[in-house]
């Protein structure tokens, strides 16, 4: 009896084992890092309205950094997020309201005239792509540089050096995913299909999944 | 021999039964973040001095943003903390510390902060700054608040963000709450943390 119960307890291991393994080789769920917390922040918009962290909270939110006078391409930002409003019915977001917003880290020029005239440029779908700013400098870095880590800097004749960047955040408020130039061009596929991965997960992530999903974040299984 | 094998396996499938039990990952109740970085350093003041997040690196710290006015949410949430704390062994509870940001520097001195937040558990550290500082702080910690005016000028109400945030003894922000967690949960939570 000894022998199989030792035997057993081998099988129990070894079964273990190879489930944790196959687990995180095969990753049956993919989910995104919960990175940090998204700063909060009460900025204008382009409307000439106030635009809360708060009232985006519920929502999947794309936030980009830039100024409008940035001389065309400007790294293709504004083209990227154009890009992910139009093709947004690719992905099976079921009732998940999806918003962009532009942060502009020009206050002094970006008034909400520039603001409004630059989305028009784009033709946002002002509905769900805000573009917004403060007139807090102080504020406007600690959200901008210390809360999404996105440098900039005013060179003083008008121009900007910055590191363009998107940040995914969910309707928790919490970034989900970071895009950054410095390691790889930002394309809309990429942030198209990380929309997809969150809604699913929104989706499915209730009662015993719950459980799995949380075994995907431990296990670091996340989508490339 | 055959009621060896029947009894081998019942015990195997016992064993696997208690194994899943016992190795099942813990299912935090509130939401886990995997933070590259430790999280915000602040420095605030409280009647005892200025006290810094990291001042209790080491300890397992909830911050919560509120101020003693607050009429329902802030002494809800920190008396359930306080009870969380209350059922725990008094030496993983000794790991912990609460820390309570006053949103009302106005009307929250340190000397007040530090009388209501003893009122919950004689361990909360209550502590405040200036405007600009706050302003700061919460941002980082994605904390909206904003007053909300009362009948008088000296009875205004401040909307704000009701999370609890748990930093991990390392400093790294590990656990969001939201408002409406049980003491339960809580002491769950914490005592997980403190056994890892």
């Amino acid at each position: 009896m000894n022998k199989h119960l030792l035997n057993g307890l081998y099988g129990l291991l070894g079964f273990i084992m190879v489930s944790v393994f196959a687990f995180k080789v095969f990753q049956p769920i993919q989910v995104l890092p919960r990175m940090q917390i998204s700063p909060a922040f009460t900025f204008t918009d382009q409307n000439n309205e106030r635009l809360t962290s708060e009232d985006l909270r519920g929502k999947f939110v794309l936030y980009t950094f830039m100024y409008t006078s940035c001389p065309a391409p400007c790294y293709n930002i504004s083209e990227t997020m154009q890009e992910v409003q139009s093709r947004l019915g690719e992905v099976q977001l079921d009732n998940i309201e999806v918003s962009f917003v532009t942060i502009s880290f020009d206050p002094d020029h970006d008034t909400s005239t520039a603001l409004q005239a630059y989305a028009e440029s784009v033709n946002a779908d002002t509905s769900r792509w805000h573009f917004a700013t403060t007139a807090n400098k102080s504020l406007l870095k600690t959200v901008i540089g210390s809360g999404f880590e996105t440098y900039y800097e005013d060179k003083g004749d008008g121009s900007f050096t910055f590191d363009p960047s998107f940040v995914l955040v969910d309707g928790w408020g919490i970034v989900r995913a970071e895009y950054r130039y410095a390691t790889e061009v930002s394309n809309a596929d990429r942030i198209l299909r990380h929309l997809g991965v969150l809604a699913e997960e929104v989706r499915n992530s209730t009662g015993s999944a719950k459980l799995a999903y949380e075994a995907a974040h431990l296990f670091l299984c996340y989508a490339p | 021999m055959k009621l060896k094998i029947i009894i081998s396996v019942f015990v195997i499938i016992l064993g696997l039964a208690a194994g899943v039990y016992f190795f099942r990952p813990h299912t935090f109740h509130g939401t886990v973040i995997q933070s590259p970085e430790p999280s915000f350093d602040f420095k605030l003041n409280s009647a005892d001095g200025e006290v810094s997040l990291s001042d209790y690196r080491g300890k397992i710290v909830l911050v919560y943003f509120g101020y003693t006015f607050c009429p329902d949410i802030c002494p809800a949430t920190l008396a359930n903390v306080g009870q969380a704390l209350r059922s725990m062994k008094e030496s993983q509870a000794d790991e912990v510390r609460l820390i309570m940001v006053s949103l009302d520097p106005q009307r929250d001195t340190p000397e007040k902060l530090a009388e209501y937040v003893g009122h919950f558990h004689p361990s909360f550290i209550g502590i405040t700054g200036t405007d600009e500082k706050l302003a700061e702080v919460t941002s980082l910690y994605g904390i909206f608040y904003e007053k909300s005016p009362g009948s008088t000028a000296e009875t205004y109400l401040i909307d704000h963000t009701a999370t609890l945030l748990v930093i991990d003894r390392e400093g790294y922000l590990k656990l969001v709450f939201p408002f409406g967690v049980t003491v339960d949960e809580i002491a769950d939570d914490l005592k997980y943390m403190l056994n890892q």
